[in-house]
Parts: C-alpha cells; structure tokens; sequence
C-alpha cells in the first residue's frame, strides 16, 4: 500500500525560487522545465487542422455576414407564413353585443373625425411652402388664394471674428403679431457685411431704407416679416434670408385677408 | 455585351480571394472524412449561430412582443366584455373585419387629436384612403396622394387578428432618419472683403436642386416606413440610392449585433413601403421636424 500524502518525485529536486509557493503538479515539474520539441510529423498534422478550421471559419464568416444581412428579408418569408386566427375577445362575444359595440365605434369615428375637423380655422389663415415656393389663404377647406413666393435660401453667411448667419424661413405655426403700410426695413448686420460694406452703429442713418419693403408688412415674430419686393422675377426661388416675399397682387390679399391673431402655417 | 446576373456572379466568382476561398473548400471536401467534417463544422458554426439568434429564434416570437400595445383613451374607460357562458354564434368573418376596421380608425383619429395638441408638424398616413398628410396643429398643410404601398407581412398578419388598434393607439414617436438628400439644402457662403467683390458674387446662378428622393423614418414601436419617389431614378440617383440601401442594410445588420451583443433577440422592424412623387416626397422629408409624430390608418 502507497502512502497518497507522499509525492512520487520529491521536492526538493526541483525547489521553487526564493521558496515562493507554486500551483504546478509535483509530478510535471521535471517536465516543464524541458522544452518540447514537436516531430516534422507532428507539425505537418496539426498546421493543416488548423488551416482547415481557420479556412472554415472564414468561409463561415462571410456565409453568417450575408445571412445577418439578409435576415430581415427571410423573417418577412416566415411572418408570411404564420396562421391568421381572429383575436380571442372578439371572437368571444355574443353577435348583439358585437352589433351594439360596431355601432357605438361608428358613432366615435364620426364624432373623432368632427372634433379633428373642427380644428381647422374659419377665419383666413395663410400657407406658405417653403420647399415649392408657394402661397395658400384658405377659410376651412376652402382656397381663397394660391400665389407664388420666395422663402429662405438655406445660404450660411461666413464672416470675419467667427461670425454667421444661415438664412432659413422657420417652419412651424405662427400668428400676425403686427401690420404695417409702407414699411421702413431696418437693416441688420449682415445686410452689410452680405455686400462688403463695415457695419453702422445700431440706430444709424445707413440702417434704414424704405420702399424695398414693398406696400405692407405683416410680423410673424422673432424679425420674420410677410412683405413684398422689388426683385419680382426671383419669386418662386429660395433667395430671402428668411421673410417671406410675395408678389404685390398677393400680398395685397394676405394683407386684406389676414387679421391680427390669425394663423400662418409654414412649412 | 449584356450585363445579367448570371455574368456578375461569374465575375465575383473568379475574383482573386474567392477562387483562392473556393479550390481550398474544394480541396477539403476531397480530402478524408475527419478533415471533411472539420471544414464543414467550422464553416457552419457562425452561419447556425447567426442564423438562429438573428433570423430563427425571432421569426418565431411575436414580433410585438416587446412593444408595449397601448389601449386608446376611450377603450380604456370601458369595462372589458366578459365572454358569455351559454355558447354564442361565431360572428362572421366580415362582422369582424369592420369591427377591427373601426378599431382602427378611432385608433387613428384619437392619434391625431393628440398629436394635433403638440407645437410639431406631424405626419398621417391614411392607407386606406391613400393619402399622406402633413399637420401643423390639427390643421393639414399638405396632402399627398400615395401611388402605391406595400407592408411587412407582420402587420398584414397583426391585421387579420384584429389587434392592429393596440399598435396604432397614441400614434408613433420619430427617433431616426435616412435618406439621398440633406435635410436643409444648406449652402456656405464666405462674405465678401469689399463691394468690388461682393458685386461680382452678387450675379452667381442659383444651384438648381434636382435629387432623387428616397428615405427611410425609424419611429418608436418598431415601425419603419420607407418613402420611394415615383419617378426613374437618373443615374446619379441610382449611384445615391444604391448607396442609400447599403447603409440602410448595414445599419440593421449593426443593430442586430448591437442586440446580440446586450444577450436580446434583434427585433422584427414592422416596415410600410410609399411611393410618393418626388415633390411631395421632398416636401414631407425637408418639413418634418427631428421629434415629429405619426398618426397611422391601415
């Protein structure tokens, strides 16, 4: 009979440096310490199970990519395949109580469908899109006006000391805030510096020009003015550095149209 | 000399790496059958594993699993029908079918009210009438006629249960966009030094803008709708298009792993195909704003 507790090989053939504890088996010590040098035979095995597996996994790779990009489409193929049934409450109801619950939502449509109606201004209320360039006035449904105009040219003005400007007409639902005949245009900085010129003071003389206005102007808030040109053959165009301009015609019904409070809706 | 499928998959066979990955699969499959069942194992390994987690285990599962389907405000008031004891005559298929039509409906008009009260422009499709709109608190700017469409067989399938209205109550929330054009057609201008410089830019024509339009809106709940323009696209527009669908391809396939990576199955993007004119295609695009909303009618 052995005695388990005693290692076959002692320890002290091979002691661990500085006495420092070791995890490594006894028994594999004078093992390790000897390198292994593998036979051509070995090497001409192993390096083609390797080749083969890496070669593989390549191919599987680029097999698994096209099928990860091809996923959503073969799911599609296998939704189309699932069974229909009719959903278990419904199918579950007595045939009266399912008359009286169809009319019930027939009546919440139309009710639904009013309310969203209703929603819609009677009083005239104005249009303006930005991408084709035109001009709506309607009451309800119905078009009292269809006109050309000029938005927002989306230029972004690059200045000296890290100063710009892009020069859009904001989307979004807004209100005649004011209406003005004969309107006096207060130019602002990059009217100046769009032609080359050095920037006045605030409240200078050079700010301010009339006539280029056109016969009114009406606010839509934050400097965005209704108004109309003198550059009547860009309309239709995106050229304006965010007001919108009509022709005088159109905007001689805009301004007769609409009221302080109504509605502009830009989109 | 004709350009047919069959000639492109000849030339990408006889692409250098892809004869070299072939005769060397060729050449495993001729050797001794553990070499065989290595080069197959290995091969199949990632294509099961991506098949499984990406396509298998979530064509399996209800797509809507994880939606979280909403009643609209007015079902929820109401006490929910109990199923009666005595044994009840099986309404018919039509009976049902309206039913889940006004479902839907009321699903859809409730959607608008709501959306209606946000300051957004929002969207509504309406495939039952064919019409896209464009509304800036609940008054429609725009409306557009759909020439065509096209939907994923899940909501073909949510449909016939009668469960689309859980989907659609509340509307959709816009979380990402792609498309072939930019979202504002944004030009830089340098400002001129002096008058002499700012006169001579002052002739410059106006860059006409003529993209083809297509585009892709992800909204939460797993809906995607994509938006194509009726008209042929011009070459450069295929070029832009083609590159447009392989980013869009790429993006899914990142989300799945993205999914994979956080131990979830990737889910099923419930998708609705338009075709819209270029115009109205264009209009849509540029006007909806990034936090938009959609009110849906199938």
């Amino acid at each position: 009979m052995t005695d388990n507790t005693e290692p076959s090989t002692p320890l002290s053939e091979n002691p661990a440096p500085n006495n420092q504890p070791t995890d490594s088996v006894p028994g594999t010590l004078q093992k390790e310490s000897t390198p292994v040098t593998p036979t051509a035979a070995e090497i001409s095995r192993v390096k083609p199970i390797r080749q083969v597996l890496g070669t593989g996994l390549l191919l599987g790779l680029i097999l698994a990519t096209l099928t990860l990009l091809a996923a959503p489409v073969l799911r599609e193929r296998v939704f189309a395949l699932w069974p229909d049934r009719p959903a278990e409450e419904v199918s579950g109801m007595e045939s009266a109580k399912l008359k009286r619950e169809v009319s019930r939502l027939e009546r919440l449509v139309v009710s639904l469908q009013k309310r969203y109606e209703w929603l819609t201004p009677r009083t005239p209320f104005l249009i303006v899109n930005t991408s084709e360039n035109r001009i709506y006035i309607k009451t309800g449904n119905k078009i009292l006006h269809e006109g050309v105009c000029s938005t927002g040219s989306y230029v972004l003005l690059k200045a000296s000391e890290n100063r710009q400007w892009v020069f859009f007409t904001p989307r979004g639902m807004f209100r005649i805030l004011g209406k003005e005949e004969w309107p006096v245009w207060r130019k602002p900085d990059w009217a100046f510096v769009e032609e080359g010129l050095p920037i006045p003071a605030p409240y200078a003389r050079e700010r301010f020009e009339a006539g280029v206005l056109g016969e009114y102007a009406l606010e839509i808030g934050d400097g965005y003015l209704i108004h109309g040109t003198l550059y009547k053959r860009l309309l239709g165009m995106p050229v304006t550095h965010g007001c919108v301009r009509l022709d005088d015609e159109g905007l001689r019904i805009v301004y007769h149209s609409l009221q302080l409070g109504s509605k502009v809706f830009i989109y | 000399m004709s350009t047919t499928p069959y000639n492109w998959g000849q030339k990408f066979l006889s692409i250098k790496p892809v004869r070299w990955l072939r005769e060397l699969a060729a050449t495993y499959l001729r050797q001794d059958g553990r070499t065989k069942f290595m080069f197959i194992s290995a091969t199949l390994f990632p294509i099961l594993l991506i098949f499984v987690f990406t396509m298998l285990l979530p064509a399996l599962s209800n797509p809507l699993a994880e939606i979280p389907l909403e009643e609209s405000q007015d079902n929820r008031k109401k006490p929910i029908e109990k199923k009666s004891a005595e044994p009840s005559p099986t309404p018919s298929p039509e009976f049902l079918a309206k039913m889940a039509e006004l479902k839907t409906a009321e699903a859809y008009w409730q959607a608008r009210l709501r959306l209606a009260k946000t300051r957004s422009i929002n969207l509504s499709i309406d495939l039952v009438d064919s019409v896209v709109g464009l509304d800036i608190n609940g008054v429609t700017v725009r409306r557009c006629k759909i020439h065509r469409f096209e939907m994923s067989s899940a909501i073909a399938h949510l449909k016939s249960q009668g469960r689309l209205h859980l989907w659609l109550a509340n509307g959709f929330a816009l979380q990402k966009e792609l498309a072939t054009l930019p979202k504002a057609p944004i030009r830089v201008k340098e400002a001129p030094k002096d008058t002499i410089e700012a006169s001579e830019s002052a002739g410059e024509e106006l860059p006409i803008e003529n993209r083809d339009v297509h585009f892709t809106w992800d909204f939460d709940r797993q809906l995607t709708v994509l938006v194509e323009q009726v008209q042929t696209p011009s070459v450069s527009g295929w070029l832009s298009k083609l590159w447009y669908g392989f980013r869009r391809t790429l993006g899914a396939a990142g989300q799945a792993l993205l999914e994979l990576g956080r131990l979830k199955l990737p889910q099923h993007r419930l998708w609705i195909e338009l075709e819209l004119t270029r115009e109205d295609a264009k209009a849509i695009y540029r006007a909806l704003p990034e936090k938009a909303g959609l009110a849906l009618r199938l």
